[in-house]
This record gives structure tokens, sequence and C-alpha cells, in this order.
């Protein structure tokens, strides 16, 4: 037992002192860790269900949003879906464009045949890939029940899993610099 | 050493002789890394789930160095994957961020393994610090498979896997993965580096603070 002559055995006392505190509050705060780990889960459960209810979707796709009449109701929703071939146009002199989409095939580029296609609107500038034919075009925004327009907000490119070299000849691929040619 | 000559020759490798990506352009680069450290931050948060189990049996005290450890290169892996995957949406997307599945999930184990390191600081003592943030450590895996798995159960801008049990056997170029292999390995190599390096400083920190409270008794 260690004695120092200012403070007499108050160290030592503090030690056993700060020992039997260390062995009392693991036992009490068996609970609470408990809780606390019950409180972390159930938090996490909630975001994950929370980040996604079964109902609600990162996107619809275009059918799915023709179908529905709920779904055109003028909330704010995203539609994914493939440009339509020669749909796109744009006002002189200015950044509104006007646009169709379509179902995005799988795999190959293009609307697939006979897929409903919803007319959209757009003011600003477009993304880079916004005119690739892999591209699938997400839109954020409502449907304008008036104009029957889909007025977007902000359009995301979702791009092909894979990744090609340019150099590799694939007739099936067309290279991202050919389709451009009417981008502004 | 090893780790610094991996990385140099990986930096070649994806600067130089990676091909040019067809579709994205240059930017795809940045995949070589982006998937590496994204693979790795969970790697980091399975060594602190094992080592917080570990500690919670066996109470070591080197159980909860590796633990402590991990989540620290964990954090730093996960917060890289996020700012290289903010880098890539911008020009490819054409937004910084959108709340889609894999990126909220990944913000999720971000904001879990932040709140393990602010649970060992915080705690009134730090056995209980070591023995709660073991519980967060383990409880906050849980949304590793979450984020893997995310593209594939919700629909998602995020592409879907390249590597791993749900990868389509022709999502990359031979060369293109043979990259990616050597990526990972020099990552990997960092990753371990930290690591040890990381369970080093914390065996010296804990043998000064043992010091310094058998002075104060003395």
């Amino acid at each position: 037992m260690q004695t120092d002559p200012y403070t007499g055995p108050v160290p030592v006392a503090e030690y056993a002192a700060e020992a039997e505190l260390e062995r009392s509050s693991w036992r009490n705060h068996r609970t609470r860790l408990l809780i606390l780990g019950g409180v972390i889960a159930l938090a996490v459960a909630y975001m994950v269900y929370a980040a996604f209810p079964g109902n609600t979707l990162y996107f619809v796709t275009v059918s799915e949003f023709m179908e529905d009449p709920r779904l055109r109701d003028g909330q704010t929703l995203r539609v994914a879906g493939a440009l339509a071939p020669d749909s796109f146009r744009r006002e002189d002199g200015s950044t509104l464009s006007y646009f169709s989409l379509g179902d995005k095939q799988a795999d190959v580029p293009g609307i697939a045949p006979g897929s409903p296609q919803v007319e959209a609107t757009y003011v600003g500038v477009l993304p880079d890939l916004f005119f690739n034919p892999h591209s699938e075009i997400i839109l954020e925004g409502h449907y304008d029940g008036h104009g029957e327009v889909f007025a977007t907000d902000n359009i995301l490119v979702k791009c092909p899993s894979k990744y090609q070299s340019m150099q590799s000849e694939n007739p099936d691929l067309i290279p991202g610099a050919a389709a451009p040619a009417q981008s502004y | 050493m090893l780790t610094a000559a991996l990385t140099i020759v990986d930096g070649y490798l994806i600067f130089v002789v990676a091909p040019t990506d067809q579709v994205l352009g240059h930017i795809q680069r940045i995949f070589y890394i982006h998937v590496p450290i994204s693979i790795l931050s969970f790697l980091g948060f399975l060594v602190c789930a094992v080592a917080g189990i570990g500690y919670l049996i066996r109470r070591g005290e080197m159980w909860d160095r590796v633990a402590h450890a991990s989540a620290e290169v964990g954090v730093v892996f996960v917060t890289l994957a996020l700012i290289t995957g903010v880098i890539w949406a911008r020009p490819v997307w054409g937004v910084w961020w959108t709340w889609e599945p894999r990126l909220t999930t990944t913000l999720i184990l971000w904001l879990i393994y932040v709140a393990y390191l602010m649970i060992r600081h915080y705690a009134p003592t730090p056995q209980q610090g070591r023995a709660w943030s073991a519980v967060v450590g383990i409880i906050g895996f849980v949304d590793v498979p979450i984020v893997y798995y995310s593209v594939q159960w919700w629909r998602s801008i995020h592409p879907v896997q390249v590597i791993g049990p749900e990868a389509a056997d022709d999502a990359l170029e031979p060369i293109m993965a043979r990259i990616l292999v050597f990526s990972l390995i020099a990552v990997l190599a960092l990753f371990t580096y930290l690591l040890l390096e990381r369970v080093a400083l914390r065996g010296a920190e804990d043998a000064v603070s043992a010091i310094r409270r058998q002075g104060n008794y003395e």
C-alpha cells in the first residue's frame, strides 16, 4: 500500500473506489448496455425502413407512371426511361427543351418496342450523357395535368454497370461521341 | 515500402495503362480507387465487429485495440469512398448527391462508425467506452450487407456490383478486371499498413497512460 506524506492514504482509497465503481458500474450498466444496443438496432432498422418504405421507390418506370393516374396527381417523383428517338427539340436561343421518354430496354440501347411514352419539358443544361443511347434517364419533377407533360426539375443519368474500353470493337455499342451531334 | 511501391505502380496502371472508358471517358478511372476503397472499408468494419465480439468475450486489451484501429481505418476509407463517389457522380449522373438506396445506406454506415468513435470518447469510463463501442461495432456491421445488396434489392441509380458474389461475369473487360485486382491488392496493403500502425500506436498510448496513472499514485 502506498502512502504519501502529504495526502496520506487518499490515493489508495481513491484507487479502490475507482476499482469498485468499475466493478459495480459494469453490473449496473449491463442493462443500460442492452438498452443502448437495442435502441441502436431499432434506429438502424427504422432508418432503413424510412429510407425505403415498400410503396415508395427511388423511381418508377414510364409505363408504371402512365398506367397509374395516382402518380400523375402533381406529386413530385422520379420517372426513369430512355429517350425516344427523334423526340428531342429545343427552343431557339433558350435552354427550354422538349422530349419524350419510353421504357428502357434491358441491355440494349433505345426504348422498348410498344412502350408508352411520356412527354417532358426541362429548362437547363443537360447532363453530358443525356444523348447516349445506353443511358437511362431519370427525371425528377411532377406531372402537369393541364399541359399533359412531365415538368422536370432535375435530370439524372444512369449508366450501364459495364465498362468497355474505347479501342474494343463491339458493333452493339455505339460510341458516346457519335450521338450528341444534336446536343448544344 | 511494399505499400508505397504498390501504390505508385497502381497509379501508373490507372492513369497510363488502363483503357479509357467508351461511354464515361477519363472519369471512369476513379473506379479503380472508388471500388477497392469501398470494399476495404467493409473489411475494416468486419474486423471491427469480430474484434468487438472477441473483446466482449475475452476482455483482452489487444481485441479492443484492433477493434478501435479497424473502425478508424474503416471510417477513413468509407469517407474516401463517399468523396470519390461524389466526384464521380457530378459529371456522370449530373448531381453531386441523390437520396437513393446505395448512397443513403453508405451514409448510414458512415454515421454508425462515427458514432462508434464518439461513444468511445464520451463514455463515463474507458471500460464502458470499450464495451459500448464493441456493441455498436457489432450491430453496425448489419449495414454492410445492406449496402452491398442495396443495388439489387431496390431500384437505384448506382451501378450494380462489378465484384463479389452478385457481380456479372462480363461487367469488366479482362484488362480492366486485372487492374482492379491490382488496385485491390495495393489498397489492401495500405489498409493493412494503416491498421498495424494504428494498433501499435494504440499500444503505445495505453502504455503511456498506464505509466501516467502509476505516477499519480506514487
